[in-house]
């Protein structure tokens, strides 16, 4: 969370996972303080607080991006998916599903961003190489098991082709 | 704190111009502003987001030259077909900066405009003699990126002038990047290096190298390539031709002493065609 002295109110207009959101907020509010404390989205989490560890992950306007790097206000207008908007049913992504099946989740407080970063993959390469998925992931840590069981996951994924955010 | 977004350069330098206060502040891509903040560092009372100036994203490309806008992506050099095959060493250390959610947010100009040591866009730009684009109010000049960069965080910007775009001659030159970090993906680097050239045989017609996080900026090591293109130099002059034009500290990545092994070690693997063996 950051401060200022002097806060000053914006009227923010963005579109979060499909709905249109309105609120106004100090203009010193972080993407990610909106996600979590405005809107109760809690799934974007924060680690490091410096964009080291991709904790924060949210997609903005098409690309995964750290919401602790980024002013609320800087997103105006734009559209965010986080790992709540994923899936527009209860049911499970193809990605998240290989998650499960793959034994990837320890913890799970860096898996959003794993999730996040994952789709974002398939959907430009539906068939990683596993030196394509490890670098992909370099911007997402995990503290408990490793890498190789999200490698894994990422690589298992049943059917790439129709996974992917539009 | 006030935020504004001008939609025009015009409206960028109005607005600029009316904000005397000392406390006013421009983003870009925010990925080493906001960290700052994180740290304590207290918040501007005027920010100014420049991401809506839609004149800073064009990338030109020209038979002599390319031209590039400041806030272009990371992400966008890493993918740029003429950057890969013409100016590899900008193109490389493109593709290993940090990690994808970072490259997506950084942008070119403002890693220049940062002007840390160890900025990993900025070897190629020096060993390719980039050129930038300030605009002032009233005025317009190009810069050698060498003549721009003075310190650590320190840059030869006036007040409300802007950084717009960087220009790349295109002399078809070889080239390659090497950086040496803890990890090989979102680690500041230890030290990073660029090599441009041309070589006919065993001749170097053109020789550039420039290394960072070795000196207050980076610095292009001069009095051993002039004397490697014009042949008065031996191999066992090189390591003491190299020292002559770095200055590395100690600090939390690595010490200068290291520093100063690691850099001749590289050169002379580059310069004996076994850099990536």
């Amino acid at each position: 969370m950051l401060h200022h002295p002097n806060p000053h109110q914006f009227q923010l207009e963005l579109t979060i996972n499909g709905k249109l959101v309105k609120r106004e907020i100090p203009t010193h509010l972080r993407l990610l303080d909106f996600l979590r404390e405005y809107l109760g989205l809690m799934g974007s989490k924060e680690v490091c607080g410096e964009g080291e560890c991709g904790a924060c992950t949210v997609i903005l306007n098409g690309q995964t991006v750290n919401s602790c790097l980024i002013l609320a206000v800087e997103v105006h207008g734009g559209f965010i998916i986080t790992i709540e908007g994923l899936s527009d049913t209860r049911e499970l992504t193809e990605m998240q599903q290989a998650f499960e099946d793959h034994h990837a989740v320890q913890c799970g407080y860096c898996i959003p961003g794993m999730v996040l970063t994952g789709e974002k993959l398939l959907e430009r390469n539906p068939h990683p190489t596993r030196a394509e998925i490890k670098y992909e992931l370099a911007g997402n840590i995990c503290r408990c098991t490793g890498y190789h069981k999200i490698v894994d996951a990422i690589e298992g994924v049943k059917d790439p082709d129709q996974g992917g955010l539009e | 704190m006030k935020f504004y977004q001008p939609t025009s350069i015009r409206e960028y330098f109005e607005l600029s111009s009316s904000l005397t206060d000392k406390t006013a502040m421009l983003l870009a891509g925010g990925t080493d502003l906001m960290p700052r903040f994180e740290r304590g560092e207290i918040l501007p009372d005027h920010l100014i987001d420049l991401k809506k100036l839609s004149d800073l994203y064009q990338v030109i490309v020209r038979d002599e030259f390319i031209q590039i806008g400041a806030l272009t992506s990371i992400q966008t050099l890493a993918e740029n077909q003429l950057l890969r095959n013409e100016f590899t060493a900008i193109q490389m250390a493109a593709h290993d900066f940090a990690g994808a959610q970072i490259r997506h947010r950084g942008t070119i100009g403002g890693n220049i405009v940062n002007a840390s040591p160890a900025g990993d866009l900025l070897p190629g730009l020096y060993a390719f003699g980039a050129t930038l684009t300030l605009i002032g109010q009233a005025s317009e000049r190009q810069v050698a990126i060498q003549d721009f960069i003075l310190g650590p965080g320190k840059t030869a910007l006036k007040p409300h002038e802007i950084l717009v775009a960087i220009r790349l001659d295109r002399n078809h030159f070889e080239s390659s990047f090497q950086k040496v970090g803890l990890r090989q993906s979102m680690a500041i680097s230890v030290v990073n290096l660029a090599f441009v050239y041309l070589k006919k045989g065993e001749v170097y017609q053109h020789l550039k190298i420039a290394c960072g996080a070795v000196a207050p900026t980076v610095v292009a090591l001069d009095k051993l390539t002039s004397t490697i293109m014009d042949k008065t130099s031996k191999p066992e002059d090189w390591s003491q031709l190299i020292e002559a034009d770095i200055s590395p500290i100690d600090d939390i990545r690595a010490t200068a002493r290291y520093r100063k092994l690691v850099i001749p070690n590289l050169v002379k693997a580059f310069l004996n065609g076994k850099l990536y063996e």
